[in-house]
């Protein structure tokens, strides 16, 4: 109806433009007598936003009980949002990014210790000793990868997760805590290259399953549980604008590379892949629960899999369309062998719901799930992302969007509705339906969470 | 024999003169060329304000960095989101094929197409500096008195420019040129299947940096006319642009003024 509303003014507005003698009488005279624009004021170091964002949830049983039940069905948070840049000297920056938020929940008491929450995501100096040369020292989110919808080159996106609206892959990235790290980047005509090292800080800390705990800590268990080295370089070929990568972690070894080039006028092609020996999704989880005394230290594995380092590839594969009504497609196909395959899904059915199952072989089936989502990796091997986003969508200002995650084994999908409208230069309105979809022994379908949704009001200072 | 060189030299001079007076097509478009775009490295700021209905709406200020490609001729630009809040420290890069959207909230840089070029409230494709003579074949379709956006009638060569390189934004231009002065008055840019996109009226022309030059475009969408954009330029000035700033990896690097 709205669309047959807006082709009918749109004929009208051309059969006017087309009656009209001169096209300068389409100039309104506010336009005509408008006096110039004032010169704009010097941007301001600091971007300021206040959220808030009631999230409430369906809930069902799960066909592998989850120890402990899920109880949360509605969640509000109200957060500042702080991201600034300012210059200290000539040659010397600081970046700050902090969210700080108050949470209510349906599972706790309102203004219980719980309810404070602070997520320091960035806060680093930035040195540039010489022209195009940088050195930085701090938290630092840093982010590689060209894909939407899984990025096997962004190395240090584990256990980064904090609290979204969205829960479209592309909003995920935008909260997320940073590394304690070391950085130099140098850039020349055509190529930069950078090397990263963050230092193990900690020892590997006990996953907190669902989202992370309330609480003023900065989270550096977190993100700097172990030391890192990432080396990259980028350059112009065949306007392929490659990206190598060298990672290494624990002594382990991964390569990674990134690749985009337009094709015509509407379609851009990526492509992003990383491979490295390392154990498989399930042995890895495992190990980490025994590790930090979730799992007790001498339980035997609830899945058969290969316990030791095996290649692994992790590949997406995807292009963009955008049309000439501002409509933009995605589609990618995902691919992470170290997940877990149509098999290992049947056998953690069969397990989880045995009647002989305990409480400790459930557990251990949760943990696994738990620890992927943690790690920021996908559960499953063979995964589909789409996504489609309509920018001024019917009337202007009004962004429509939506996304689905496909597990390629089973069918069964995430998907989300969503629309951001903006009221005014400062004001934001969002909205958004989310879903789990699957039969009750698929991946989707198996979690207590069926359906969610979130209304989320922004404004910015 | 004196009266013969007499011809010969009259004739020289007519011709010359005839040469003076009827440009070619391609001349007239890179001479407008020169007169919308400096010949150096520059920047300026963009102020985009939307008018619905006559009555201002949206505003987006803008940051562009400009820079000609000497081999090419090809405009390499830098844009940078000032205003609104929401978008304040966005930024585009554009650099003929290569095109690349930075959000500092993601922290990543994502390729665009030339069709994305023309998305968001401020259409890239209208505030990036291009030179019309090398994106677009030109041929002259007559001369006409045409009203500017002020009302005042100005002498213009009409040309026809279609589209001869894959930088081009539009598919075809209708475009209008001062015979006196090579100012741009007017152009209508169409899409790939022919339909009237937008129609752009060039004015306030001032000094800056070394030519009188427009710093006003009003933008008028030719699907919905009650939609106007006027696109003020301010702030000229000549800024070293190193090479090296034209790629994704150094879009996070671009400081605020």
């Amino acid at each position: 109806m709205m669309r047959a509303a807006g082709a009918l003014a749109a004929a009208l507005a051309c059969a006017a433009l087309a009656a009209r003698a001169d096209d300068v009488d389409l100039i309104p005279q506010a336009v005509r007598q408008a006096a110039p624009a004032a010169p704009a004021a010097r941007e301001r170091a600091a971007k300021l936003n206040l959220e808030d964002a009631l999230t409430v949830w369906s809930l069902r049983e799960p066909a592998v009980p989850v120890p402990g039940g899920t109880s949360l069905d509605a969640r509000n948070r109200t957060s500042v949002d702080l991201r600034g840049r300012w210059r200290l000297g000539e040659r010397l920056e600081m970046s700050v990014s902090d969210r700080a938020s108050a949470i209510e929940e349906n599972d706790f008491a309102f203004l219980s210790s719980r309810a404070w929450r602070n997520d320091w995501r960035e806060g680093y100096f930035t040195w540039e000793p010489a022209p195009r040369a940088w050195l930085e020292a701090g938290r630092i989110n840093l982010r590689n990868g060209v894909a939407l919808g899984f990025n096997p080159t962004d190395f240090f996106k584990t256990r980064t997760l904090v609290d979204q609206s969205s829960q479209d892959p592309s909003a995920l990235r935008e909260n997320r805590l940073g590394t304690f790290m070391l950085r130099g980047q140098r850039i020349w005509d055509g190529g930069s290259a950078s090397l990263a090292w963050a230092p193990r800080l900690y020892s590997p800390t006990p996953l907190e399953i669902g989202l992370p705990a309330a609480g003023l800590r900065a989270g550096l268990d977190r993100t700097n549980g172990a030391a890192r080295l990432l080396v990259s370089t980028s350059f112009e070929l065949a306007d392929l604008a490659p990206q190598l990568l060298l990672y290494r972690e624990n002594g382990a070894t991964r390569l990674g590379l990134n690749l985009s080039r337009t094709v015509g006028k509407s379609v851009v092609l990526y492509g992003e892949w990383a491979g490295g020996r390392y154990p498989k999704l399930i042995t890895r989880a495992l190990a980490y629960g025994r590790e930090t005394g979730t799992l007790p230290p001498a339980a035997p594995p609830v899945l058969p899999t290969e316990a030791g380092d095996a290649f692994q590839n992790d590949l997406a594969l995807g292009l963009s369309w955008t049309g000439t009504a501002k409509l933009t497609v995605n589609a990618e196909y995902l691919y992470h062998q170290a997940g877990m395959t149509r098999e290992d899904w049947r056998r953690w059915f069969s397990t989880g719901s045995a009647k002989a199952s305990s409480l400790p072989v459930t557990g251990a089936l949760w943990y696994i799930r738990a620890f992927a989502a943690d790690q920021q990796e996908p559960a499953t091997r063979e995964q589909l992302f789409l996504r489609a986003a309509w920018s001024d969508a019917f009337v202007p200002h009004l962004d429509l969007s939506g996304f689905a995650l496909v597990n390629l084994y089973d069918r069964s999908r995430l998907v989300q509705l969503g629309a951001t409208y903006d009221f005014s230069d400062r004001w934001r309105l969002g909205a958004y339906l989310g879903a789990n979809l699957g039969r009750a022994d698929s991946e989707r379908g198996s979690l207590p969470q069926a359906h969610s949704a979130v209304l989320q009001a922004l404004y910015y200072f | 024999m004196r009266f013969a060189t007499r011809f010969f030299v009259l004739s020289l001079v007519l011709i010359s003169c005839g040469a003076q007076a009827a440009p070619t097509a391609q001349e007239i478009v890179a001479a407008s060329d020169k007169v919308r775009n400096p010949g150096q490295p520059f920047r300026l700021t963009s102020t985009l304000q939307e008018y619905v209905g006559g009555q201002p709406r949206d505003r987006v200020v803008l940051t562009v960095y400009a820079k000609e490609d000497a081999a090419t001729r090809q405009f390499k630009n830098l844009v940078r989101y000032v205003d609104p809040p929401r978008d304040r420290g966005k930024m585009v890069l554009l650099d003929g094929t290569r095109m690349w959207f930075y959000d500092p909230a993601s922290k990543v840089s994502i390729r665009i197409s030339a069709q994305q070029r023309l998305m968001g409230q401020a259409s890239n494709g209208d505030v990036m500096t291009v030179n019309l003579a090398r994106d677009y074949r030109a041929t002259l379709s007559g001369e006409e008195t045409l009203k500017d956006a002020d009302r005042n009638e100005r002498a213009c060569w009409r040309l026809e420019l279609a589209a001869a390189t894959d930088d081009a934004v539009y598919s075809r231009i209708e475009y209008w040129v001062e015979r006196s002065s090579y100012r741009p008055v007017k152009g209508k840019y169409y899409s790939d299947s022919g339909r009237l996109l937008k129609i752009a009226y060039f004015r306030a022309f001032r000094d800056e940096l070394g030519a009188a030059r427009p710093t006003e475009s009003i933008i008028i969408d030719a699907v919905d006319p009650n939609q106007v954009t006027t696109i003020n330029s301010s702030g000229y000035r000549f800024e070293t642009i190193p090479e090296a700033w034209f790629q994704r990896e150094f879009l996070p690097r671009l400081k605020a003024e």
